[in-house]
């Protein structure tokens, strides 16, 4: 008893090293923003999430203009004046954006905690449920596999996650908001829950799609009228935004310049999605009709998903973050970190995986290959558009190949549950 | 990558076509990896047959309309402006201000705008990160001696009927201290060029003569030149950077005044953006036949000129001037036998394969065949070096296209009469090639950017070497998938075999799952979470089983924390090289003893043995350790080709081979048949030669001798490459070095 009894606080000093150790590792490459040139990176900053853009948004706003004029900022009003005044203030012999970069590493420590805490329910949920299911000598061996610090480690020292966090996106504030949410269904919290998925969905509109997981999480929860409740959240949210937008335009103007620009593809810099390619290629007059071809196509799997994995709502919210920032038209690294830290929920039940090798190797090559490509297109003018878009298309096939892979494994381990507990009940018969 | 052995036919028979070539490839690995090895060679061999015959692709420049209108006007002016520059020499004070005062009252005489570019030249550094970002960010702020400083003259012709939106820049490198008789001769084609160009109504670019300062080397001059003029200085900062040397300037700004006031400017001149830059000069080499030409195209890390350029220059010299164009050779390779042989054998093929099919264009005469390999091998050598071949080097870092033009005159001494030809032909040349990309309505595109010339008149493009590199490293994807495949089955069979005889219920759960109708995929896969279920005491077991195909993560974590490693390695020069009074042995020594102390430092801290408990139990580790090694080893040369394809190429050949055959020793010594010990043998030679420091020393013992090899060479060359920010230094630090630690682990793995 007692060595089990000491070894989870050992573990536990082990993830909390761990996580200082990152933190600490943000803070030295923060202190070399110059070296890095991160922030430029078409990879971290989209035309959504660039701190370049917003500090020009907030100085716009200063000198009593619309923020969204001249089709420079293109996020929300509120992130305007959570960051704008920090955008201006600077320290002597510090590097700018340092007040930033701080909120941001802290955003990145509160997900991972969130992580970890919503992997221990999910744990907790799992090992009940497999006591239920008489499998108790399985969730045994699960014992050495925590797998919310798994989690919350691989969350924060991704790559990705990283680049997002120096690299001045404000994706960490974006993945704070679903995080709210999971976090808030899973552990009942019905008005965490809907503040997260209303802040996530006014950030970056794609997470709408949670609603069905969250709902599904919440399942029996509290007896509260949940539709309405968001509902009211959200009249909430745009109160707020009205408010502080009214004297510049409106909130009409913030719609069209924050959803209209997500939804219609107006930007077609280079970033790692496939949508700039194809709208820069695309005619003229199949434009809208191409435009509602590809935002339905993530509506399209909303319903066959959720009637398949209705059981695992986490890991379909897990599935959904994939979809949609495979085919949201301005993805950047930020959201891949999430989703790879979520793969961590699931290390017992994704443990037969195949191809994990495969897309590891894969994701390496590609993350190495986008930026040699970019500055063999951008810099050096051997090449072109279509050295940079290969790796898109890379990166976009992969996300795919994680997605059929997951699905499948998770699929499989419920069916291998399934004939467990059969074999066990006609055990216990015989 | 799925199970083949395991599973049951009938899935066998289900499997598409593309995952069945997959299992085929997967299972003959080694036949396939030994055809493909053999083939790339070939292929790599075969280059110089396969090369094409250069054409002018863009249209635009319409080298066939160029009229040679120089003539002995121009030409008896430069000889005025050389006998000049001659005669300063003579004079020994003041000679270094006299000659740039000489070319810029030469230069406002015939009507251009002269301004004076005072530069520092910057001490190249070591800067690791520069390759991934503009060329302006790497920078670098240092403390300028004031001392030292050179000047350009830069000399504008604005377009008569342009919008002064585009310029064309000829460059002359021109030691100010001493004017040597080639620099003059240099000067004096640039000139008559020049003064031409003035009075032509044709042009439609500006035309900048930059005249480089060539005290600290040509190269040094014309980048500080170019970086002045990419990057505007606006108020303020400009004054700062003359507040830090006044004096200098002073003296400077006195001397130049007096002269040429009202000509002369102080401040920097720009004309558009560059559609080409031709660096010329002329070469000592003195050849008996005719007049030549050398041209030099590679800029840093394996960057070439737009191939348009150089057909162009090529076809105007060539069949209008009569001049004979050469390009670089490896004269090593020129005189070798088997070189020969393969000449010869290539031609007998062709001549066989003509015989037999008419149309087939294959086969080439033994000579050209040589003459061509030794071109392609020093174009290689050159473009993997990653160092430019001369100041056109410092234009592509900025995407303009340039060559460095070197003309050789016939004989040494050159009477009047064949100095006059010598100029005009030449400045007719480069009156051609101004007429020709003053054509251009956009900047050069139309041709290929990534090629390799095996004679002035022919190339290989990256879809034909491509072909080498793809067959070269194609080998690495597949052992690496057999290997694991293989370690991960065995591992599957022994973790199912161990159950078996324990289990008592184990042979009722295939009936349950036949009687559930589920694929028969999953049957086999649950089968040991099944049997496991049985026992209690078996569940610990359950939990490593069903994490098998997680198991590379611990072989990816120790190549991870090598590969950690070889880039700290590849820092540690920026600080050994900050130790005063080093001479380079002692520095080399430094360098490998703190790389070895790094190592095992990092290996005790990140890779600690508390997890490779869990699975030194695996017999096959180090299979896994190896396939994880040729996927690593597998993206860095991909990436390497990209950036620099003969690197990659040079670098595979070394790579490959070694990391196909490394096999744990061990285990070949205990089965003493012929076979193992071969594989002992050329582990051994293969891992010795492929230690980066061992590799250059063979290399340069077999290009130039044993006799002066020393092992502090190899820090100079190294510091060499890193002055130059060639990507090869990060290759070899980041990529070589880690994979042949990786292999040498391999090989001493005890198992």
């Amino acid at each position: 008893m007692e060595e089990q009894s000491t070894k989870p606080t050992k573990k536990h000093r082990r993830f909390w090293t761990w996580l200082t150790a990152s933190v600490l590792f943000r803070l030295i490459l923060i202190y070399f923003p110059q070296n890095l040139n991160l922030s430029s990176r078409p990879e971290v900053s989209t035309p959504l999430t660039s701190l370049r853009r917003l500090a020009e948004g907030y100085w716009l706003k200063q000198s009593s203009m619309s923020p969204y004029a001249g089709s420079m900022y293109h996020g929300s009003p509120l992130l305007l004046s959570l960051l704008g005044p920090l955008t201006v203030q600077r320290i002597d012999g510090l590097p700018s954006h340092l007040l930033c970069s701080l909120v941001f590493v802290a955003a990145d420590v509160l997900n991972s905690l969130l992580i970890r805490a919503t992997g221990q329910t999910l744990q907790i949920a799992y090992r009940q449920s497999l006591k239920s299911l008489d499998l108790d000598m399985i969730s045994e061996t699960m014992e050495t596999l925590p797998s919310g610090d798994i989690a919350a480690l691989i969350y924060l020292w991704n790559p990705f996650t990283i680049a997002a966090c120096v690299g001045l996106s404000t994706s960490p504030i974006e993945n704070l908001a679903v995080m709210l949410a999971l976090y808030g269904a899973c552990k009942r919290l019905v008005p965490l829950a809907a503040f997260g998925w209303v802040m996530a969905t006014h950030l970056s509109l794609y997470p709408i799609i949670l609603v069905i997981p969250i709902i599904l999480l919440l399942g029996n929860g509290p007896d509260t009228p949940r539709q309405l409740f968001l509902l009211r959240r959200h009249a909430y949210v745009l109160l707020l935004c009205g408010v502080s937008v009214k004297q510049y335009g409106g909130l009409w103007e913030m719609f069209t310049s924050m959803y209209g620009f997500i939804l219609t593809v107006q930007d077609l810099s280079p970033n790692i999605g496939v949508l700039w390619y194809f709208f820069a290629e695309v005619f003229d007059f199949f434009r809208n009709f191409f435009l509602i071809v590809f935002q339905m196509n993530i509506l399209f799997m909303i319903f066959p998903l959720a009637i398949r994995l209705h059981h695992r709502p986490c890991f379909l919210a897990f599935v959904y973050i994939t979809i949609s920032s495979m085919l949201k038209s301005y993805p950047s690294v930020g959201d891949s970190a999430l989703y790879l830290g979520f793969l961590g929920w699931f290390v017992y039940e994704l443990s037969e995986m195949k191809f994990s090798f495969f897309l590891f190797c894969v994701y390496v090559g590609v993350s190495l290959l986008s930026p040699v490509m970019h500055n063999l297109w951008i810099w050096r003018g051997t090449g072109n558009a279509n050295f940079y878009f290969a790796t898109a298309m890379a990166y976009a096939c992969l996300q795919i190949v994680l997605v059929v892979e997951s699905v499948s494994g998770m699929l499989n381990h419920d069916r291998k549950l399934r004939n467990l507990s059969s074999a066990k009940l006609q055990d216990g018969k015989s | 990558m799925a199970e083949p052995e395991t599973e049951p036919n009938a899935s066998k028979s289900k499997r598409r076509p593309i995952v069945r070539l997959g299992i085929f490839l997967i299972s003959h690995s080694f036949f396939f990896s030994l055809v493909l090895s053999t083939a790339a060679v070939l292929a790599l061999l075969l280059l110089p047959v396969l090369a094409k015959n250069t054409y002018i692709s863009e249209n635009s420049l319409m080298p066939g309309s160029v009229a040679p209108v120089l003539s002995d006007e121009e030409v008896a002016e430069a000889n005025r402006l050389i006998d000049d520059l001659t005669a300063l020499n003579s004079k020994p004070v003041g000679s270094a201000i006299g000659s740039r005062r000489l070319v810029a009252q030469y230069m406002s005489n015939s009507g251009a705008e002269v301004s004076f570019h005072k530069f520092h030249p910057q001490l190249n550094q070591f800067h690791p990160l520069r390759f991934f970002s503009s060329p302006d960010s790497g920078r670098i702020e240092q403390n300028v001696s004031c001392a030292l400083h050179g000047v350009n003259t830069v000399g504008i012709i604005r377009a008569p009927r342009g919008d002064g939106k585009e310029a064309i820049v000829l460059v002359t490198p021109l030691n100010s201290a001493k004017v040597s008789k080639n620099e003059a001769l240099s000067l004096g084609i640039a000139y008559s060029v020049f003064s031409l160009l003035n009075r032509v109504p044709w042009l439609a670019k500006d035309v900048i003569w930059l005249v480089a300062d060539s005290q600290f080397g040509e190269y040094a001059a014309v980048s500080a030149w170019l970086r002045d003029y990419h990057t505007p200085v606006f108020s303020g900062q400009g004054t700062i950077n003359a507040e830090m040397c006044p004096e200098s300037n002073n003296l400077h700004g006195i001397e130049e005044n007096h002269f040429t006031e009202r000509m002369t400017y102080d401040g920097f001149k720009r004309a558009g953006t560059m559609a080409a830059a031709l660096v010329m000069k002329v070469g000592d080499r003195a050849l008996q036949y005719e007049d030549s030409l050398s041209i030099y195209a590679e800029a840093s890390n394996g960057q070439m000129p737009n191939l348009d350029l150089i057909n162009t220059v090529n076809y105007l010299a060539v069949h209008r001037q009569g001049l004979r164009v050469k390009v670089d050779k490896l004269w090593s390779l020129l005189d070798m036998g088997w070189l020969e042989t393969l000449g010869e054998m290539f031609e007998k093929l062709g001549h066989y394969a003509r015989s037999v099919y008419p149309q087939l264009k294959f086969g080439i005469p033994a000579a050209e065949y040589i003459e061509g390999s030794a071109t392609l091998a020093s174009s290689l050598y050159y473009q993997a070096l990653g160092i430019p071949t001369g100041s056109h080097g410092a234009f592509r870092d900025y995407q303009v296209d340039a060559i460095t033009m070197e003309f050789s005159p016939k004989v040494y001494t050159l009477g009047n009469k064949r100095q006059n030809d010598f100029l005009l032909r030449s400045g007719r040349l480069i009156q051609g090639v101004v007429q020709c990309v003053n054509n251009l309505l956009e900047k050069f595109h139309q041709s290929f950017f990534l090629y390799v010339l095996t004679s002035p008149s022919k190339f290989v493009s990256v879809g034909v070497y491509m072909i080498a590199f793809a067959l070269l490293v194609a080998p690495l994807p597949m052992v690496a998938a057999s290997l694991f495949v293989n370690a991960s089955n065995s591992d599957d069979s022994l973790s199912t075999e161990k159950p078996a005889h324990l289990a008592t219920a184990a042979d009722s759960a295939p009936s349950v799952t036949a009687s559930e109708s589920s694929p028969s995929v999953t049957a086999s896969e649950s089968s040991p979470l099944l049997s496991a279920a049985d026992s209690g005491s078996l569940a610990t077991r359950a939990g490593c089983i069903t994490l098998s195909s997680w198991k590379w993560l611990f072989a990816a974590k120790k190549s991870f924390v090598v590969y950690l490693w070889g880039s700290v390695v590849s820092l540690l020069p920026y600080f050994i090289c900050q130790i005063p009074n080093c001479s380079p042995t002692t520095s080399f020594i430094i360098w490998v003893l703190l790389s070895v102390l790094s190592l095992v430092v990092m290996y005790m801290i990140l890779a600690s043995p508390i997890s490779d408990a869990n699975d030194s139990r695996s017999q096959k580790e180090w299979a896994i350790l190896k396939s994880v090694t040729l996927s690593a080893a597998f993206i860095g040369l991909c990436l390497m080709s990209i950036i620099n394809f003969a690197t990659a190429e040079i670098g595979g050949l070394l790579i490959v081979p070694m990391c196909l055959m490394a096999h744990p020793l061990k285990l070949d010594v205990k089965t003493r048949s012929l076979r193992t010990m071969l594989r002992t043998a050329c582990n051994l030679v293969l891992g010795i030669v492929g230690f980066p420091p061992v590799t250059f020393i063979v290399l340069k013992g077999a290009f130039e001798g044993c006799g002066s090899v020393s092992v502090g060479d190899f820090w100079s060359w190294v510091e060499f490459l890193w002055v130059w920010n060639s990507a090869t230094y990060l290759y070899i630090g980041v990529v070589h070095l880690p994979s042949w630690v990786l292999c040498i682990h391999i090989l001493f793995h005890n198992c």
